[in-house]
């Protein structure tokens, strides 16, 4: 089956990105995140056991880990957003955070979207509701921070390539 | 020679050297312009088959023996290009087609065709398909009637971010975006596909979208 061809999502730049991109983004940078804390963990423990002798174990009980993880999480998100609006997820995605008024979105509000980011888990999830209805898909901790999330990826640059890579399949050579 | 033909021939010379000077004087007599001017154009031309005309005439043995290259030559272009609104001619351009069906298309398939840019725009479009999807359930299960707002037109990649208004200036509001970002989707053009169906609510719970 050959790919979706980008025609609608020429178009759907220019509007808030929506639920599944968002998700998509957040899966992304959630496994690696999660990649590069154990990559390091192990690295420490290797180290650990080179210098000292001893072998280090982590589990999810040892609430050293727990802390570790939430502070390595939020600077993860919380710079990635304030030095570009956007994490390695979303940028894999095409979406950006921005300010609601469409402005790049300040360091410090990347900041504060990362610490009231846990907000919208804690309401039960709730806060998330926002993407799916509100009428600027901006979740609650969009709304504390003053951001939204739009499309930001070259979608017409990305219909091109389609329609080239169609008629580079489809096209008969000159002589054949 | 015969005694016939000796008899016709100078016949001949004098009718036509009479006719010629009948002619003559008639032409004197008579007021060309004059008669020219009562003459029905429009109702004579009505009466001539001009494709029957046309079709008699040999154009390629016409065009033999025009020098192309001197005509062109007498062309002054730059005039000829300074009157083309060459800007109107572009918008005229169905670029889709264009890349499709020429060898432009080869170059950008060759220039840009990697793998990975391949599976990037499939996932981006992808999920833009189904964020659509979600977006407009949602929108009939709450009975809004009315187009969601526009967002503000974010950079693309490697396009430097707006710079912010300054502090008294007026709030750039979602409406003020770009008239070109606010066209809405064409589905027609849009053949259906996997990408396309509607997901199971399993695939993106609202609670989990959540960066």
């Amino acid at each position: 089956m050959s790919p979706r061809p980008a025609t609608e999502s020429v178009t759907a730049q220019g509007n808030y990105a929506g639920s599944v991109s968002r998700f998509l983004a957040y899966a992304i940078d959630l496994f690696a995140s999660t990649a590069v804390y154990t990559l390091a963990l192990a690295a420490i423990s290797y180290v650990v056991q080179i210098v000292t002798g001893e072998q280090v174990s982590w589990n999810r009980q040892n609430i050293l880990v727990v802390v570790l993880y939430l502070a390595w999480e939020f600077f993860y998100f919380g710079y990635s957003w304030a030095v570009s609006g956007r994490t390695f997820g979303m940028a894999m995605l095409g979406v950006r955070v921005v300010r609601a008024d469409g402005a790049a979105a300040e360091p410090r509000r990347g900041v504060v979207r990362a610490l009231v980011f846990p907000l919208s888990f804690l309401l039960f999830g709730l806060g998330f509701l926002g993407i799916l209805v509100q009428r600027e898909r901006r979740a609650l901790h969009d709304l504390i921070a003053g951001t939204a999330v739009v499309y930001s990826w070259d979608a017409r640059a990305a219909r091109l390539r389609f329609l080239a890579r169609e008629g580079e399949l489809t096209r008969i050579p000159p002589d054949g | 020679m015969s005694a016939h033909r000796r008899i016709t021939d100078p016949v001949e010379a004098m009718a036509q050297r009479v006719a010629e000077r009948v002619v003559d004087l008639v032409l004197n007599v008579v007021d060309l312009n004059a008669l020219i001017q009562r003459i029905d154009l429009n109702a004579l031309m009505a009466q001539v088959d001009v494709n029957a005309l046309l079709a008699r005439v040999d154009v390629s043995a016409l065009l033999e023996q025009v020098d192309v290259n001197a005509v062109i030559a007498r062309v002054d272009t730059d005039a000829l290009l300074d009157k083309v609104d060459i800007n109107a001619v572009l918008t005229k351009i169905d670029m889709d087609v264009l890349v499709e069906q020429t060898d432009l298309g080869a170059v950008i398939a060759r220039s840009s065709g990697g793998v990975a840019s391949e599976a990037l725009d499939a996932a981006r479009s992808g999920a833009v398909g189904l964020d659509q999807t979600i977006d407009r359930w949602v929108q009939r299960a709450l009975r809004r009637k009315e187009p969601a707002p526009v967002a503000p037109r974010a950079p693309l990649n490697g396009e430097a971010a707006p710079a912010a208004p300054p502090p008294n200036a007026p709030p750039a509001r979602p409406s003020e975006a770009p008239t070109e970002a606010a066209t809405p989707p064409e589905p027609s053009e849009a053949p259906a596909s996997e990408a396309t169906t509607a997901p199971e609510p399993s695939e993106a719970p609202a609670s989990e979208a959540t960066t």
